[in-house]
């Protein structure tokens, strides 16, 4: 692992894929067990990547842009796109073309360019009103929508975060307010009399239009009954300055302008003054929230840029989007009741932001989710909006945490830590022919843009070759599986390309409020794996497979019933393992692995272990919010939450990985483990004592001083660079907080075999099989015949 | 309650005085009329005395005349005097003189049984001191006159308490006793207990003395004084009631030749056949001489209210008393039975069988008005608190004790005189009959010798703790109430409101604007300024908040001020024109649910929009009318049922809402006016608003409105006698179970008609009583039961059937039940109803109690003979006319279905009166001066006059007017200047000074600032005018007074004869 990360396994076009040659046929392909699939970066950051300040060009019937494996004929000016080998000619100002006068898009070494797109509003599937020029608010736009039922103490500490927030905004970000307990309400920034609110029942489900009604966001004074000539009216009345009413200036405002006000707002703020009976909840109406605040943006703000800011205290329990009854008696939905279909509101929620999340799609607008509660809040409802949109979650346990308070102020940040966030995006996929598309897992809707490389089955978000993605940031990651078709090729193999292309084109929106086009083009080799299997095996990309396998057993564990995750990994491995290990039949000893294939059990190992896999040690919410950033992140944060990295800290040698594995703990060493979500600092029984005795503060035990210091100075490091902020746990062997470590170790030593283990180390108290002992099984199993 | 005090023992006065529901300023009413544009005279910051001509004395006895809030040290008030310590030595001896509750004796204390007391007995057998003329005089053509033999009736205690003084006490001639009394410092009169004894019933029947205390010559001497030497003459700073008409009549002789018709109006004398014939040669088939000119109009009759004050003792000679008319200035002592402002029967008597009441064609109905505003020189209702038992009542029927339940058994048991049902007394309520069979301590005990009392509720009466008086205000802000400057006159009329809210830290204040949408307003005082909370939802409505938005007023009073000042120009550009009125009341009642209270609208525009929006419907029923459309009158019907139904739910919640509307344009009363007819509220009606002209009356009305006595929460349910039954409660208010009415709010004005009927027979001889119990919370959150008791004859004689009816009380109850009816009958159909209950009346008098006069004449029963004149008003009134607007008929309707019977009068016959010559005017003891007939003939060109009906106030100016007299009084060189928006000021000449004292009196007098409008002949103003001149002919067919009588004449003959 460790030596991957020092190269950049992602390159310029910012995608892996699970195989890096392709089998021939579908059957082939699922021999291959693992799945055919790609995970892009769609706006990852490389140096490399040129920036073109012109449009692309595009093949006339595939609408492919040209790109660099394109042949191109320079003396008749033509070329040929590689995946519906039509024949473009250039278009005049193409007309210098010539072998040594190419354009950066047919330079062999930029697979991916990047086109800036003069207008904004390149895609009228967005399903935004051609009418509304959104050129006119390149700003980014901020709703904070925030619940007001908590303690003081949390309110205190989140009403001061939220000021924070707004001082960091850029002075022409548009910024609105929502606050919320019982009741919606929405603070009319503009209005300078006194501090106005529009205040909406928690209870009731409301649209759009009700709430562009009840906002005023229609033509004033012409509201009412719907008739024929307050249409007209309001149609005419829309022409001018082409905005519905003046909703923009009332309640979203310049951050410059309304900084004042709303900080003088959140000061005055109080907690929701409804009253709450004992032995009961607080009402909390965060679904009428989030709509009344996706309303108000597509009201005033449709097809630009906007996040709306969720910050959430507790679970809804109001109106549309509840999650748990009020008495405090009735538990909040666990594993087993979601299981045992024994959560009531489950269904009903979930549906209620699945068509929250249509709506913020059609619109184009983010749902970002900052939770931070003991109990759940919801989140495993809210996923779907919050997944769909491209948002951001945070999951806290308190707004006092620096989970929260760090996370949320890095949304804000500027400079090299900012999340890059960007705005309505979309992806396409152009694929060779032959090549299906089964979908999409990851923070992104499907257009339903159908096509002949649209697969019949579906992963995810499929049935599409293009997706929105109302919010993107450069770590964000998208996994497309891919199918082969099933017609039988290899009756005419030489007049078969031997090289497949893929494509993925990106429009996004900046903060800058530039519209750009990236287009990453790739070629992989087809195989024909009846032949020979080693061109196969070679590319064979056992982290990214390991990622696709986790990302696929976590989708199918959430909508396929009854689905046993830890059966179908195994049963998946060891057919993988029958097919490409080295063995007699029979024989567990006889087995061995091929390098390429060598690390992928331990992978499914820690998978099976994993909170992906094992979810009842969790919470929906904690396995929602888990699986969201596991389908979010790049490959490699992806593979640290699947199987978490070790190192190791100890005098006289460097710091070292350490195997994942109880063996690794010694009294004398500090271990340092990152599982993505928390970092944990472990000390050794030795070093906690004499840190106790205060050792390190003495002269001449600077090397310990050191010793201690480095682990903490690397875990910083690795806090800095990850969003959301990870908890950082440190803690000492036999201490409490030791169990943020052993959880993730292979437990290798447990109460049955203690007594082989030496002195010093540590033993685990479970009944989980060792690594040791799964391969074994594994083997025996592989070799079946 | 402290322990010693036994229970039921008389409850100590609280240190306030009053029921502390009332006002504490005894000026509140007075106040109430601050006159922003009139230059009140300085005399009238002191309550104008209730009759003409102050007595001498009061001219230096500048305090307050109210009753109510006397300071407890004025307990011993009626007592009082000139230290005149020499007391008979027959009075009061071993008189316990531990009894130091405020009640004040009771003057002539309970006469004794008749025969015990022959001297002060009414005028029986014996000389008739305003002897009738001999039977046969009576049918004189062409003139009314009392006429009737004196019969043996004595039943009735002497109707003309003016004269009770000298007639009952004074022998025939010695009525120069009585100028003496006028001068009461001067008189101490030798039976007056010193103030300080002021728990001494000096005249009270000891029960050891009850022999001895008559005493023959003194006993007059005793009696008289105390009707003549008021007690608040004693202490120097209080105009005695009872003095005036001493002053104001000196010396009247009880001569039959100088009884000034008033008295024959208003007490009809114990004669047996008192009536008013009048022409016989009306409407003769053969025509040969046009009847209506034999009719002197001069000679019809008129209402000629007297100018005096009179003086009412409810029950005399153990005999109810009955009452004087509802519209003069009486003072009422309760010596039994309920004062007339509280309760009043349509009959005086109470007819033994359905069949006999049939026959007389009358209506038997009683008019509640539980709270109604006493006469300042009464005594105030005393209260009395049984400590945790609670008052004690019937066990059968629940009545509650009263001076007519009879102990029985060494006072062991008690009939209930309404079940019958003989009761166990409570032990510890036990007390020893006297010789006269009444328990000894009944005099002490308000509940035993009053009419009127109130009782503290115990928590059995109580489903929760009394809630506190809440006000919500609730504004409408849609531009059109904006550009017609209405939000800003509520707005300032709130503002100023708020000081007089009751004060106390249970007085809850919340403020809500609303056009499209409903704006409430977080008034917390930790907010550096309010926060205004919108409500956008109007179709399904809700309360933005739980607690904020209504917030004790203590505590918000500077937010509030800011708040009323911004709100005006807050909203000064808005463009939204539509008005979720429904929705907004629906907000605010949300916001009140959990304690109920007064929820008050200010309405400018129809409303448009969300929850109860109502659609312009008046356009299409104008076509309707002309079209002759016998569904025209739907359009005074409510448009649907969902403002209806909303109110009943606000009941139940104890919400009363009061709706004022300022437009000028349709708002459709009809479905607006149901929320407040359920919810026990009041509509205002301001049409066509103008800022200039009603900004001042809105404030006064709403100032009113909140100042006036008032309860919340309140139920009501009237009990009768066996035989007797209600049969229906009509008003405002919202009824869920048949027997009790349930009001969320009950104020000073508000009357209830109770309609009653024969269950069974009754018996010749015996009395019915009749039972009203208001359970209410004050402003100040005490619980309360209002107990008002009215014990009357049984007759089986028609003859005192017409003889005792109560003209006022018959015809507001014909009036409710016309208005009732407008919106469900065609208009026609409903005159010919008002008319024939007229004349079925008049022929039963006609044919069973007339039987001597010839066929020619209209023979009209005294009591009932302004019958017809107030018929015709009423055919002639704003309801009943079709031309009128409709929301204006709506309003009527309204407003008369809660109306009491001192302001419904008015309403149907306003009271004209000229004013250019007022500074010369001779008035007879009263401010405002003799109302003229409501004739034109009666109003010149060259006059200034002034009509009013309690809400309204018409000034019109004659053509030819001396630009003088129009300019000193009304400040305007001409008739033709001055516009239309016109506000009447005070300048420095007799007759400025006069006009506006005699507006205030009349303000004061109606509890109304009058809306004034100038009105020019030629004019609309004009024509508005001359409309509410109802005796004369409208060319649309309207008859005039002498054609109307000529036409009942007819149809009685017709009916005779057939």
């Amino acid at each position: 692992m460790s030596e991957m990360a020092n190269t950049d396994p992602e390159g310029i076009d910012g995608v892996r894929m699970s195989w890096n040659s392709w089998p021939r046929t579908k059957v082939e392909a699922s021999k291959c067990v693992i799945p055919l699939a790609a995970c892009i970066s769609p706006i990852r950051h490389h140096p490399d990547i040129q920036t073109l300040p012109y449009a692309p060009l595009r093949c006339k019937t595939c609408a492919s842009p040209l790109n660099c494996f394109a042949r191109v004929d320079f003396t008749a000016k033509i070329w040929i796109c590689p995946f519906c080998f039509q024949r473009n000619h250039f278009p005049p100002h193409y007309g210098m073309i010539s072998e040594t006068n190419l354009p950066a898009e047919l330079y062999p070494q930029f697979t991916t360019v990047q086109y800036t797109l003069p207008n904004p509003s390149i895609n009228p599937q967005m399903g935004v009103d051609p009418n509304v020029p959104t050129a006119l608010s390149p700003s980014p736009v901020f709703v904070f929508v925030l619940d007001t039922c908590m303690i003081e103490e949390e309110f205190d500490y989140v009403r001061s975060a939220m000021k924070r927030a707004i001082g960091l905004l850029p002075e022409n970000a548009l910024v609105g307010f929502v606050s919320f307990g019982t009741q919606a309400h929405v603070h009319e920034l503009g209005f300078s009399d006194m501090s106005k609110v529009f205040v909406f029942r928690g209870t009731k489900e409301i649209t759009k239009d009700q709430v562009m009604e009840q906002l005023g966001l229609t033509v004033p004074g012409r509201r009412g009954p719907g008739t024929s000539a307050a249409a007209a009216y309001q149609h005419k009345g829309m022409m001018p300055n082409g905005f519905p009413g003046s909703g923009v200036t009332r309640f979203l405002l310049p951050a410059s302008d309304c900084e004042f006000t709303l900080n003088s707002l959140l000061d005055e703020l109080q907690t929701d003054q409804w009253p709450v009976q004992p032995g009961t909840r607080a009402s909390r109406c965060t679904g009428v929230a989030l709509s009344v605040a996706a309303g108000l943006l597509g009201a005033c703000l449709p097809g630009t840029g906007a996040r709306i800011i969720a910050l959430v205290g507790g679970p809804c329990t109001e109106g549309p989007g509840t999650i748990i009854s009020k008495d405090l008696s009735d538990p909040v939905r666990s594993h087993k009741d979601l299981d045992k279909d024994a959560a009531p509101y489950f269904k009903k929620a979930v549906k209620f932001y699945d068509g929250l999340a249509k709506q913020l799609v059609s619109q184009g607008h983010v749902l970002d989710v900052f939770a931070s509660a003991l109990d759940q809040v919801g989140v495993a409802e809210m996923k779907v909006a919050v997944e769909r949109t491209g948002g951001l979650a945070v999951l806290a346990e308190s707004f006092g945490h620096s989970v929260f308070k760090d996370s949320f102020k890095r949304v804000f940040e500027d400079g090299e830590h900012s999340l890059g966030l960007c705005f309505n995006g979309t992806l396409e996929v152009n694929c060779s022919k032959d090549i299906k598309i089964q979908g999409i897992i990851g923070p992104c809707t499907s257009m339903e843009k159908k096509g002949p490389n649209v697969a019949d089955t579906v992963i995810g978000e499929g049935n599409t070759s293009a997706w929105k993605m109302c919010g993107l940031d450069k770590s964000t990651c998208l996994t497309v599986f891919f199918d082969l078709s099933s017609s039988d090729r290899s009756n005419t193999p030489g007049t078969v390309n031997p090289q497949l292309y893929l494509q993925f084109l990106t429009s996004y929106q900046t903060p800058e409020g530039q519209t750009l086009l990236r287009v990453t083009t790739v070629t992989r080799r087809w195989v024909d794996s009846t032949v020979s299997s080693e061109e196969l095996v070679q590319g064979f990309d056992q982290e990214t497979a390991a990622v696709v396998m986790g990302r696929l057993a976590s989708l199918k564990m959430e909508i396929e019933e009854g689905f046993d995750a830890t059966r179908w990994l195994d049963r998946n491995l060891i057919r993988l393992c029958s097919k490409f290990g080295d063995y007699r039949k029979d024989d567990p000893s006889s087995f061995t692995l091929n390098p390429c294939f060598s690390l992928f059990p331990q992978f499914v190992f820690n998978l099976r272990r994993s909170q992906f896999v094992q979810v009842f040690n969790n919470s929906p919410d904690e396995t929602a919010y888990f699986r969201m950033l596991l389908n979010k992140e790049n490959i490699t944060n992806a593979a640290v939450m699947l199987q978490p990295s070790l190192i190791s800290y100890s005098f006289n040698s460097l710091p070292q990985p350490a195997l994942l594995d109880v063996a690794s703990i010694g009294a004398d060493r500090i271990l340092l483990l990152d599982s993505y979500f928390s970092v944990v600092i472990f000390h050794g029984m030795t070093i906690a004592q004499w840190r106790n005795m205060g050792y390190q503060n003495q002269a001449e035990h600077q090397a310990f001083a050191q010793l201690l210091q480095a682990p903490q100075d690397d875990a910083q490091m690795i806090i800095r660079e990850r969003f959301p902020v990870p908890r950082l746990v440190v803690c000492d062997q036999h201490g409490s907080q030791a169990r943020f470590l052993l959880a993730k170790l292979n437990p290798s030593a447990t109460y049955n075999n203690a007594h082989e283990m030496a002195a010093g180390s540590d033993v685990i108290f479970t009944d989980d099989v060792s690594l040791q002992v799964f391969f074994e099984h594994l083997q025996r199993l592989a070799v079946q015949s | 309650m402290a322990a010693p005090v036994p229970p039921g023992a008389p409850r100590q006065q609280p240190p306030t005085g009053p029921p502390p529901n009332f006002q504490q300023n005894p000026n509140a009413l007075a106040d109430n009329f601050q006159n922003m544009n009139l230059n009140r005279p300085p005399s009238s910051n002191t309550r104008q005395p209730p009759f003409g001509q102050p007595p001498p004395f009061s001219s230096s006895a500048p305090a307050s005349q109210r009753p109510g809030p006397f300071p407890p040290g004025a307990v011993p008030r009626p007592a009082s005097g000139p230290p005149t310590p020499t007391l008979p030595p027959n009075m009061a001896p071993g008189r316990p003189s531990g009894a130091p509750f405020g009640q004040p004796p009771p003057f002539g204390s309970r006469p004794p049984p008749p025969g015990a007391f022959p001297s002060s007995m009414p005028p029986s057998a014996g000389s008739p001191p305003y002897g009738a003329p001999p039977p046969g005089a009576r049918p004189s053509p062409v003139n009314m006159m009392p006429s009737g033999a004196p019969s043996g009736f004595i039943s009735n205690g002497p109707p003309a308490p003016t004269f009770q003084g000298g007639q009952r006490f004074a022998p025939p001639g010695s009525s120069q006793q009585q100028a003496p009394m006028g001068a009461p410092p001067a008189m101490g009169p030798p039976g007056r207990a010193p103030p300080q004894a002021g728990a001494m019933h000096p005249f009270m029947g000891s029960p050891g003395a009850g022999a001895s205390q008559v005493p023959p010559p003194s006993g007059m001497n005793q009696v008289a004084p105390t009707f003549g030497g008021p007690p608040q003459a004693m202490s120097g700073s209080v105009v005695s009631p009872y003095a005036p008409q001493m002053s104001s009549q000196p010396g009247v002789p009880p001569m039959p030749g100088s009884m000034p018709p008033p008295r024959m109006y208003g007490m009809p004398p114990p004669m047996q056949n008192q009536m008013t014939a009048i022409s016989p040669v009306i409407g003769q088939t053969g025509g040969t001489q046009p009847g209506a000119s034999k009719i002197d109009p001069n000679q019809i009759p008129r209402p000629i209210p007297s100018s005096s004050v009179i003086l009412h003792d409810t029950r005399q000679g153990n005999q109810a008393n009955p009452p004087p008319p509802a519209t003069s200035d009486y003072i009422v002592r309760d010596t039994g039975n309920c004062s007339p402002r509280y309760m009043r029967c349509t009959i005086n008597q109470i007819p033994c069988t359905a069949d006999l009441l049939t026959t007389s064609g009358m209506q038997l109905a009683l008019l509640v008005q539980p709270l109604a505003l006493p006469h300042p020189s009464e005594e105030p209702i005393q209260i009395v608190d049984f400590g945790e038992g609670g008052p004690v009542r019937c066990s059968r029927c629940k009545g509650y004790i009263n001076p007519f339940m009879k102990f029985i058994d060494q006072g062991r048991r008690f009939i209930c005189n309404l079940c019958g049902f003989t009761d166990e007394t409570p032990r510890d309520y036990h007390c020893n009959l006297g010789p006269d069979g009444r328990r000894r301590d009944a005099d002490e005990r308000p509940e035993l010798c009053r009419g009127t009392v109130e009782f503290v509720a115990t928590k059995e009466y109580m489903v929760r703790e009394p809630m506190p008086a809440v006000y919500f205000f609730l504004i409408d802000v849609s531009m059109n109430a904006i550009q017609t400057g209405a939000t800003a006159a509520a707005c300032s009329s709130i503002n100023q409101v708020i000081a007089d809210l009751p004060e106390g830290p249970r007085t809850m204040v919340g403020i809500a604007t609303f056009d499209s949408t409903i704006h409430f307003y977080n008034l917390k005082r930790v907010l550096q300024q309010p926060q205004m909370l919108i409500v956008p939802d109007v179709q399904d409505v809700y309360t933005p908040l739980q607690t904020d938005v209504i917030v004790p007023v203590s505590e918000c009073r500077q937010h509030l001020e800011l708040l009323l000042e911004s709100i005006p120009t807050m909203f000064e550009n808005t463009r939204t024109s539509e008005s979720a009125f429904g929705a907004a009341i629906k907000a605010a009642f949300l916001a009140m649910k959990s304690t109920g209270g007064k929820l008050m609208v200010f309405q400018s525009v129809l409303p448009s929009i969300g929850l109860g929006a109502l659609a312009a419907r008046e356009a299409e029923g104008r076509s309707n009318i002309s079209a002759g459309d016998k569904e025209a009158h739907k359009l005074l019907q409510p448009a649907d049922k969902t403002l209806k139904d909303m109110a009943v739910e606000f009941a139940e919640y104890q919400v009363c809402v009061d709706v004022f509307i300022t437009t000028k344009t349709y708002v459709d009363i009809a479905s607006i006016s149901v929320i407040p007819k359920v919810t026990g509220g009041q509509v205002y009606y301001y049409h066509p608003f103008s800022v200039v002209l009603d900004s001042v009356k809105l404030y006064n009305d709403l100032r009113w409105n909140v100042s006036r006595p008032q309860g919340f929460e309140a139920v009501m349910r009237v009990r009768c006698s066996q035989g007797i039954q209600v049969q229906e409660y009509h008003g405002n208010f919202c009824k869920r179970i048949p027997t009790d009415v349930d009001l969320p709010g009950i104020d000073c004005d508000k009357a209830i008609m109770v309609t009653l009927k024969h269950d069974d027979k009754l018996q010749d001889g015996a009395e019915c009583a009749f039972q009203c119990a208001l359970l209410y919370t004050t402003v100040y959150g005490e619980r309360r039961i209002r107990v008002t008791t009215l014990s009357l004859p049984c007759t089986s004689n028609l003859s005192n059937l017409f003889r005792m009816a109560d003209l006022d009380t018959q015809f507001v109850c014909f009036l409710k039940q016309a208005a009732r009816e407008i919106p469900i009958t065609p208009p026609l159909h409903v005159r010919e109803q008002v008319t024939n209950f007229c004349i079925n009346i008049l022929l039963s008098y006609r044919k069973f109690c007339a039987t001597v006069s010839s066929s020619g004449q209209l023979i009209l029963p005294e009591a009932l003979k302004l019958l017809p004149l107030y018929t015709l008003a009423l055919i002639k009134s704003a309801g009943l006319r079709i031309e009128g607007k409709i929301d204006d008929r709506s309003f009527w309707i309204n407003y008369v279905s809660s109306v009491s019977t001192p302001s419904a009068i008015p309403l149907v016959y306003p009271r004209m009166i000229a004013v250019h010559d007022l500074d010369t005017q001779e008035v007879n003891g009263s401010i405002v001066p003799a109302p003229l007939p409501l004739s034109s003939e009666h109003v010149s060109d060259e006059g200034i006059y002034l009509l009013e009906n309690g809400q309204d106030c018409l000034i019109y100016v004659g053509n030819s007017v001396n630009p003088d007299i129009l300019q000193q009084s009304l400040g305007v060189p001409s008739a033709d200047q001055g516009g239309a928006e016109f506000n009447l000021q005070q300048y420095d000449n007799p007759l400025s000074k006069k006009l506006n004292e005699v507006i205030n009196e009349i303000r004061r007098q109606r509890c109304s600032f009058l809306r004034l409008r100038l009105c020019r002949k030629g004019e609309q103003s004009g024509m508005a005018f001359f409309s509410y001149l109802i005796e004369d002919k409208v060319p649309t067919g309207g008859l005039s007074y002498v054609e109307f009588l000529v036409h009942i004449h007819r149809q009685i003959q017709m009916k005779m004869s057939s």
